[in-house]
């Protein structure tokens, strides 16, 4: 198994400074997040709550090393993300940080127990598939391992997510809207299960959503309104 | 809002967005080449159709030995037919003591009514055209006749009875025939000084012909009036059966131009399925949408169709006028070898290029199109659900009968179109199972093997639907390449073996059996290589297994031809070179009572091993069996018989002997030396023919390569457009195993081993395909013997590897280096 590098220092395990974004339109330049200055401990549990086009999603994947920023900077595990090209920005997704998305974003040619060990067999881990098969199991899926996203139902897709979320023990772990696609009792198994394995595996959380509920069972929350911090608690 | 208006704001969005460009391009490209082709290929036929008739000097002959009746020439001018005759016969000419003997040729004043003469009076290099005659009183000679006769420009040449001045000297004439006058040195004369030549008397063998050009349908109907009225000696000759074997060049170069569309067209129409599908997959959402907000599913296709046809007219009208400037340039090219005068382009051509298009975007666009109609709108809910397939039946079946209408257009044959299709399929089923069989049976070792190598053919073994769908496509498009450039190699090599640098231009016939070593000794005195000295007799076949051969033979067949004349038959021991025995054996001893006869002959005059043949030589008969049939290469411009007997049998009867020779441009006057040691000796003269010949192939080989060259740039271009069309979910796989944490050399290698073996495996299947259909086609279509091309077999898949490898590596490499969020967003 993997362990982020700081994953039992007081250092915080996200540093953003000044973040800011800009994409160019057919109408001109867009500001979609603006001097967003955030830090994370280690095992915080956080939520970003803001109305559609608010920049959660985009303060997520910058956070996240899967986008670049146009101003400031991240630093994850007290890494500057700037000093890393794409490849190490990869060694480090792959080995600290796991992803639930809100349309699950399974392979869709693989099969359940596949799509859990990709991120194992992507760092040559020869126990991939008994770790895979474990974590299964613990999200209750241990009979639908060789189904393929087609054959499981939406909540089964994410639970498929979680454990391959999981699989590598991430230091942090960025959920992008994880019950959106669902219906809400699914949308509530899924949660109970989300904070479950992330009290069991000390997992720092990092949550996107515009439900209220689901942002009180985070120890903190930020509001964006137009790309920027409008509120911190 | 009327559904056009929606259609076209529909279409506009989908253009602005990016989503049409590889349809449109496929489309483009499709008719583009269609067009260019078609538009080439009609204008080169016509050219070399009218060049033909040049040949002829008229669109159509009628070729007698006795006088044309006046009827005919009515008929004729009713029919608004232009007209001219010519009389041809041997005179022996002698002037100065010295004799010759000529092919006199005595022509009307519209002759010739196509084509044109050229002669000179002194400067022979620079000689003039012109559309007429000598005038009377005037004999216009071949230039050796000069040194012959010891005669000059000017003098006066006696024909017969009638004193004629030399006015010009002719160095080409049109319809320069193979036959016995036209080889004789030739003297043009008026046919009005004819009768006063007092040559031609009741008796005289004398060849007539009537010659006729006018529109084509007038032509037909006369020919069909004339065709009952015609006794046995009397024929109609077109360019088919004029001249076997330029109308054999000419038809293969057809064939080859029909090939190239098809290929072209095939080769686009994958491209169209393929982006069709892509465009369609991509619409499943809007389509969702559009039937959630009240969409009836009969509007749905409505309106796709409407906007598929406006695209499919508009990119027609594109593809159209740049394939008309395609193939002004490929002319432009082509210039310095093709005729000055180039027969300008049918609008047929052009609306067939048109229509082409429209065609295969309904042939290839349709069935994915259609499955757009069966989109749920529950899809909205669930991204997952896809619509069911159209029916399988209806997706191939339609692209299907696109290729087949296509093939009989160009093939005009029912049953070869059904072996194409037949074979197609069943070579398509047989490879699909291959494929699947591949598949499975590999996936269980892919364990062991490094990441890359696993993920890459993983993903080849997850989707054996996909995975062989795209291996058909892109082997189909192999095929398609390899066909273009197989067959125009084996054309050219085979025309150029018919037609060495150093192909016989001369025939000397009638060399008696003494004449006959010294003549050799003469020749090879002078390093004149010449071809074997055959032995001929003369004579005729008179009977099959006793019945007259007039009462089997059909009028106006090879047969008929064969048996109402005296024919030169030969003896050997061995078989001549470019003759293969097909049926029956060679004689084992010199003495047996048998004949070898020619394959085409023996079809005409339907006679198999067995058969009793009767012939009569002098006033003697002869009974044989045939003991072989023979294949014979009639292109080679060396001696070829009928009839070939073993040496004993013919020993009786008188024999001459026949030979050909290449005597280089620079030794014509060695001709007059042999005919003054040899004055019985026919020379026959085929420089002529051999150059018209020559110069016809040439402009046919340049033409071909330039076809190559547009169809395997019509193959890259697609190949590229396929593989870009199946990259959307490669690289939203990619971009999520980046998300998870996988280095970009590693998706790079993923993918290039996974095109890498997608080429290989298409280039595999290809090279046995096409050699399959290539043994097909040589057999059938183009008449020519298929030999296995060991570089292709290397070649193939190392280039199916290599080319759709490169292809899915660079169409992948561009998003390597964006962030995959903005990846994951976007699809």
């Amino acid at each position: 198994m993997h362990s982020s590098p700081d994953k039992q220092s007081n250092a915080p395990i996200i540093e953003a400074i000044n973040l800011g974004k800009k994409v160019s339109t057919s109408e001109g330049t867009l500001e979609i997040l603006s001097s967003v200055d955030l830090i994370i401990n280690p095992a915080d549990t956080l939520a970003i709550m803001g109305t559609s086009g608010s920049g959660k999603s985009t303060l997520l994947s910058l956070l996240a090393a899967l986008d670049e920023p146009t101003t400031g900077s991240v630093s994850l595990f007290g890494q500057p993300l700037a000093q890393l090209d794409e490849d190490g920005r990869a060694e480090l997704r792959n080995q600290s940080i796991g992803f639930v998305f809100q349309s699950f974003q399974l392979l869709p040619g693989l099969t359940a127990l596949e799509n859990v060990m990709l991120p194992l067999e992507l760092c040559g881990d020869k126990n991939a598939a008994d770790a895979a098969q474990a974590l299964l199991e613990r999200v209750g899926l241990s009979n639908r391992t060789h189904h393929t996203p087609r054959q499981l139902s939406g909540g089964e897709q994410q639970r498929v997510a979680l454990a391959r979320a999981f699989v590598t023990e991430p230091g942090i772990l960025f959920a992008d809207e994880p019950t959106g696609n669902l219906d809400s009792k699914t949308g509530e198994q899924i949660v109970e299960l989300l904070f479950e394995l992330n009290r069991e595996k000390q997992t720092t959380l990092v949550l996107v959503t515009h439900d209220e509920p689901l942002a009180a069972l985070c120890q903190r929350t930020i509001r964006l309104e137009a790309g920027t911090v409008v509120c911190q608690s | 809002m009327s559904e056009l208006k929606l259609a076209l704001r529909l279409l506009y969005r989908d253009g602005r967005s990016g989503e049409l460009t590889i349809l449109v391009l496929a489309l483009i490209i499709a008719v583009t080449s269609s067009t260019a082709i078609a538009l080439f290929a009609d204008r080169l036929q016509q050219t070399m159709g009218r060049q033909a008739a040049d040949f002829l000097a008229a669109d159509m002959v009628i070729s007698s030995s006795s006088s044309i009746p006046e009827s005919w020439w009515k008929k004729a001018s009713e029919l608004q037919l232009k007209q001219s005759s010519t009389t041809e016969f041997s005179s022996v000419l002698m002037e100065n003591e010295s004799l010759l003997l000529a092919g006199i040729k005595a022509v009307t004043d519209h002759y010739p009514l196509r084509g044109h003469l050229k002669t000179a009076t002194s400067d022979l290099s620079n000689p003039e055209q012109t559309k007429k005659g000598p005038a009377t009183l005037e004999a216009w000679i071949e230039p050796r006749i000069l040194s012959a006769l010891k005669l000059q420009i000017g003098d006066t040449l006696r024909v017969g009875e009638q004193p004629l001045k030399i006015t010009r000297l002719i160095t080409y004439e049109p319809d320069k025939g193979g036959d016995l006058y036209s080889l004789q040195p030739r003297v043009m004369i008026n046919h009005a000084d004819l009768e006063s030549t007092h040559v031609i008397q009741p008796g005289s063998h004398i060849h007539y012909t009537a010659q006729f050009v006018g529109n084509e349908r007038n032509l037909v109907e006369f020919k069909r009036w004339i065709k009952p009225k015609l006794n046995p000696s009397q024929r109609i000759l077109d360019i088919y059966d004029e001249r076997p074997r330029l109308g054999s060049a000419l038809s293969r170069a057809e064939r080859y131009l029909g090939l190239s569309s098809i290929i072209v067209v095939l080769i686009a129409g994958i491209a169209i399925a393929m982006a069709t599908r892509r465009y369609g997959e991509r619409h499943f959402n809007a389509t969702a949408l559009l039937r959630c907000l009240g969409c009836k599913q009969s509007k749905i296709i409505r309106l796709y169709a409407l906007q598929f046809l406006i695209l499919g007219g508009s990119a027609s009208l594109l593809g159209c006028l740049l394939g008309w400037f395609a193939q002004e340039g490929l002319f432009q090219l082509l210039r310095d070898l093709l005729p000055t005068s180039i027969a300008s382009a049918s609008p047929f051509s052009l609306l067939f290029g048109f229509a082409t298009g429209m065609v295969i975007l309904v042939g290839f666009a349709m069935p994915p199109l259609l499955q757009l109609k069966r989109v749920s709108p529950l899809r909205l809910l669930r991204h997952d659900l896809d619509p069911l397939p159209s029916s399988g039946w209806l997706i191939y079946g339609l692209a299907l009968s696109v290729i087949g209408l296509l093939v009989w257009y160009y093939t005009d044959d029912l049953r070869m179109t059904f072996t194409v299709i037949g074979g197609g399929l069943f070579a398509a089923s047989i490879m699909a199972g291959i494929v699947w069989l591949l598949i499975k049976s590999s996936s269980k070792s892919f364990g062991r093997l490094d990441i890359g190598w696993r993920f890459g053919l993983q993903s080849l073994s997850r989707h054996p639907a996909k995975t062989i769908s795209q291996i058909l496509a892109f082997t189909v498009t192999l095929v398609a390449m390899i066909l273009s450039f197989s067959v125009r190699n084996d054309l050219l090599d085979d025309w150029k073996a018919q037609l060495p640098e150093s192909a016989p231009n001369h025939f000397a016939i009638n060399i008696f059996a003494n004449d006959r070593t010294p003549f050799q000794k003469l020749l090879e005195g002078q390093q004149i290589q010449s071809s074997r000295f055959f032995p001929v007799t003369r004579g005729r076949l008179v009977e099959i297994n006793g019945i007259k051969v007039r009462k089997i033979v059909s009028k106006e067949s090879t047969g008929a031809r064969a048996t109402q004349r005296q024919l030169s038959l030969t003896s050997s021991t061995t078989p001549p070179d470019g003759n293969q025995i097909i049926e029956g054996n060679w004689w084992k001893s010199d003495n047996e009572a048998v004949v070898s006869i020619e394959q085409k002959l023996a079809q005409s005059l339907k006679v198999s091993i067995g058969d009793k043949l009767t012939f009569t030589i002098g006033s003697e008969q002869m009974q044989v069996a045939i003991s072989n049939i023979r294949s014979v290469n009639w292109d080679t411009m060396k001696p070829n018989f009928y009839f070939i007997f073993p040496p004993s049998a013919l020993d009786a009867f008188p024999q001459t002997y026949l030979t050909s020779f290449y005597l280089p441009p620079g030794k014509k006057d060695f001709l007059n030396k042999l005919i003054e040691h040899f004055p019985a000796v026919t020379l026959l003269d085929v420089e002529t023919l051999l150059n018209q010949f020559k110069m016809i192939l040439s402009q046919l080989t340049a033409a071909i390569n330039y076809l190559l060259y547009f169809a395997l740039a019509a193959g890259f271009t697609v190949l590229f457009a396929a593989v870009y069309s199946t990259l959307d979910d490669r690289i939203h796989n990619s971009a999520l195993m980046r998300t998870l944490g996988a280095k970009r050399s590693l998706i790079k290698k993923v993918q290039l081993i996974e095109f890498t073996v997608l080429g290989f495996i298409s280039g595999l299947l290809a090279l046995a395909i096409s050699e399959l259909i290539l043994s097909l086609l040589y057999n059938q279509l183009f008449g020519m013997a298929h030999q296995l091309n060991l570089l292709l077999w290397f070649l193939t898949p190392l280039a199916g590897g290599l080319f759709v490898g490169l292809a899915g590596y660079v169409g992948i490499r561009h998003v390597m280096d964006l962030p995959p969020a903005s990846i994951l967003r976007n699809l």
